[in-house]
């Protein structure tokens, strides 16, 4: 267990237990907490342009889009993963099942659900397009036409 | 004519899928409202005071006569037998049932139709100049470029949720038709002195209640950069846009909390790391193949001799309804919807397919809606005018109000819209009713009115020369009159002239204001110049004496 505030935790992709912390605590205290291999939890609302030049302490990064409406996570995944090329897992958590698709070409690696998902049929969600329109972080697969 | 390939119907059809699942897993109660209306936004779905709305997309406004005949199906199958052309170059259906809308747009796919982003806090179907290719002086026909950015923002993974809705008008005539600058983003082709060709770009127009001109951020992006420059204000519009206020979503109030010149600097640093990404540059073959696509499918014709019919109804309705083309030989046509009592912008069914039948016949098989809510026929042999008026005599279609007063822009008001503050189709009945002599109208000229039931300005009055905005006091509903907005030369938005009129006095009111306006002019004045020469000052005189 490791030194942080209000710590939560999630499993990354390698079925590690992994602890997080939340922005304002990071930009606090990141040099000590660096050395402790914790994720970090970005709100939407979280100036990411902060971490820029840290991104190389930081072990994995949670963007939450719980908020259905709020598109700042996308963003912030682009700037992640394209711009800035961060190597870590980019993590969707409080995801919504009609996002996913934007959420990952935006540049998102894994997603956990919101619980109130379980026991969906995923099937009822896939969107099962064939092609894309723009270059964006990532095509998934997708045939790019433009 | 340009047509969806069979990539991009199968994609239609792919996009039918996924809305289907959506409403499916509503109509179980599996999708909460809130998401779903989240979600039917952006597949152009709103649910109205009486019934649900669909808005189908007629990008940059230009309709084949076999998809007009498709929404004319739709219209009897699934609607009461008519649509509702918009201010926006879209079509609306009002009387529309859930369970059926997959297969209305199931329907539509066949002929490339579709209501992707047709709403919603998304890329909106981006308008264009109805008279893009036709004119003579055009700096660059807009089409190929409305095409190209459509694709690029269709279900963008970036930028489908952001704070509000996202407005994109494309000019590339001289006079603006667009109304660009009231746009969320406008773009005017221009060429530098080189001679290259690129955009101007103008953002945070908008109208409604805090209504706003877009500033210049850009003076000049060349063609190839514009994809990777329209990221960069939308990113900056994602990230820092009001979320907060359901009034401030729009990205004028983003550009003017931060002041243009930084909303401009801050776009401009994300630029800067994306422009030389290859894969953001226009694609420069795809754009020479929409160029063929969309040339013109007419060649000059020489007509020496022909001398046109004398007849005293057709000169008055080819006064104000044709007009010269670039090609020779040929001319434009425009077609007016508007008949006393109905809504502006309605067609029925019937109308819609004689519209079609007479394109086969007169128009190479094009139609393109405008912001006037009226119909072009783009493609009429000068010798054939005659011909296609007769038509249009015998279908009622020959209205000559396209080019007068009477050819009025009303939103749906009251009558239709959960959101209106009062009604807007009866006033313009009403002001038909009151200029209903052909002489009168034809001695006032060109002069556009234009009435909203509320400040969401679905019927842009700001812009039109007298605008009518509906509002309630003490529970009676009232007018607020502006005067003298336009666009087409240059962007100003109408001044109030002063307390509110009620609808019982409206109507005086528009009267008064026209007869200061012809008390005033001299020889070719529009409205908008006796305004700029007179001032305000006669008209409130006369109007509230
Ligand atoms: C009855 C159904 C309708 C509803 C509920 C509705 C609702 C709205 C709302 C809420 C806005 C303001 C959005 C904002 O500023 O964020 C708006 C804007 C607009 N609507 Fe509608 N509308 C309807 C029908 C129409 C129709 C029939 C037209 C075309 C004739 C139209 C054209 C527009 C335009 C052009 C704007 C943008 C005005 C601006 O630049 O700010 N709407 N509408
Ligand atoms: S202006 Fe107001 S009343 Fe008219 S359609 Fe728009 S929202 Fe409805």
């Amino acid at each position: 267990m490791v030194d942080i505030e209000n710590p939560t935790s999630l499993i990354n992709k390698d079925y590690e237990s992994i602890e997080l912390v939340i922005f304002a605590e990071w930009i606090e205290d990141f040099e000590r907490l660096a050395n402790l291999g914790v994720g970090l939890i970005l709100e939407p609302g979280d100036d990411v342009y902060l971490i820029q030049n840290q991104l190389d302490l930081i072990d994995l990064i949670a963007l939450d889009f719980s908020n259905f409406d709020d598109g700042r996570g996308y963003t912030q995944a682009y700037l992640l993963s394209k711009r800035w090329k961060y190597v870590g897992e980019i993590i969707g958590i409080n995801a919504h099942l009609d996002q996913l698709q934007f959420m990952i070409r935006s540049g998102v690696t894994s997603y956990q659900l919101l619980e109130s998902y379980k026991g969906s049929n995923e099937e009822d969600y896939s969107n099962g397009f064939s092609l894309c329109y723009q270059a964006a972080a990532n095509n998934n697969g997708l045939n790019l036409q433009y | 004519m340009y047509k969806y390939s069979e990539k991009d119907t199968q994609f239609l059809v792919e996009r039918v899928d996924q809305f289907e699942k959506q409403l499916n897993r509503y109509l179980s109660g599996e999708l909460d409202e809130d998401k779903f209306r989240s979600l039917r936004l952006r597949n152009g779905l709103y649910m109205e005071l009486h019934a649900h709305m669909l808005r189908i997309a007629i990008p940059y406004g230009i309709l084949s006569s076999n998809q007009l005949r498709a929404l004319a199906d739709v219209a009897d199958k699934y609607d009461r037998g008519f649509g509702h052309f918009t201010t926006r170059q879209n079509i609306q259906f009002n009387w529309i049932q859930l369970p059926e809308i997959a297969n209305l747009l199931r329907d539509l796919t066949d002929v490339g139709l579709h209501a992707i982003q047709t709403s919603g806090k998304a890329t909106r179907n981006i308008t264009a100049d109805p008279l893009s290719g036709l004119t003579e002086g055009e700096i660059e026909d807009a089409r190929p470029y409305c095409e190209l950015i459509r694709r690029w923002f269709n279900l963008h993974p970036e930028f489908s949720w952001l704070p509000g809705k996202f407005k994109i008008a494309i000019n590339g005539a001289k006079l603006d038709e667009t109304a660009l600058r009231i746009h969320d983003l406008g773009l005017r082709l221009v060429k530098n002195k080189k001679g290259e060709l690129g955009f101007s770009v103008y953002v945070g127009g908008g109208l409604g209640a805090a209504a706003m001109i877009g500033p210049e951020t850009a003076s000049f992006v060349p063609i190839e950069d514009i994809l990777s420059y329209l990221e960069s204000v939308m990113r900056i519009y994602n990230l820092k846009g009001r979320r907060d206020h359901q009034k401030k979503l729009r990205i004028k109030f983003l550009v003017r909390e931060l002041g243009a010149a930084e909303f401009s600097r801050l776009v401009d640093e994300d630029w800067q790391q994306t422009k030389n990404d290859p894969e953001l540059k226009l694609n420069l073959k795809e754009l020479q193949s929409l160029k063929e696509d969309f040339e013109l499918p007419i060649d000059p014709i020489d007509l020496k001799g022909f001398r046109d019919e004398v007849d005293f109804n057709y000169s008055i309705w080819k006064k104000n309804n044709v007009r010269s083309h670039k090609v020779s030989g040929y001319s434009i046509v425009t077609i007016s919807l508007t008949k006393l009592g109905s809504a502006p912008g309605d067609a029925t069914s019937e109308q819609m397919r004689i519209l079609a039948k007479l394109a086969d016949q007169y128009s190479s098989r094009e139609i393109r809606t405008t912001k006037r809510q009226t119909i072009v026929f783009p493609f009429v042999r000068k010798d054939e005018v005659f011909d296609l008026w007769k038509s249009l005599e015998e279908y009622d279609l020959s209205s000559p109000h396209q080019g007068t007063l009477a050819q009025i822009v009303a939103c749906p008001g009251r009558d239709y819209c959960d959101l209106a503050k009062a009604v807007s189709i009866p006033i313009a009945t009403r002001v038909q009713e009151r200029f209903n002599e052909m002489n009168k109208l034809l001695d006032i000229g060109d002069l556009n009115i234009n009435i909203s039931g509320c400040e969401n300005s679905c019927a842009h009055h700001h812009i039109a020369d007298i605008g009518l905005l509906g509002m309630q006091k003490n529970g009676e509903e009232y007018y607020q009159i502006t005067l003298a907005g336009e666009t087409l030369h240059e962007t100003n938005i109408g001044k109030k002239l002063g307390p509110s009129v009620s609808s019982e006095t409206v109507v005086d009111a528009v009267e008064n204001i026209v007869n200061v306006f012809i008390d005033n002019r001299k020889s070719e004045e529009k409205f908008t110049d006796v305004f700029k020469r007179i001032g305000i000052e006669p008209f409130k005189e006369k109007v509230y004496g």
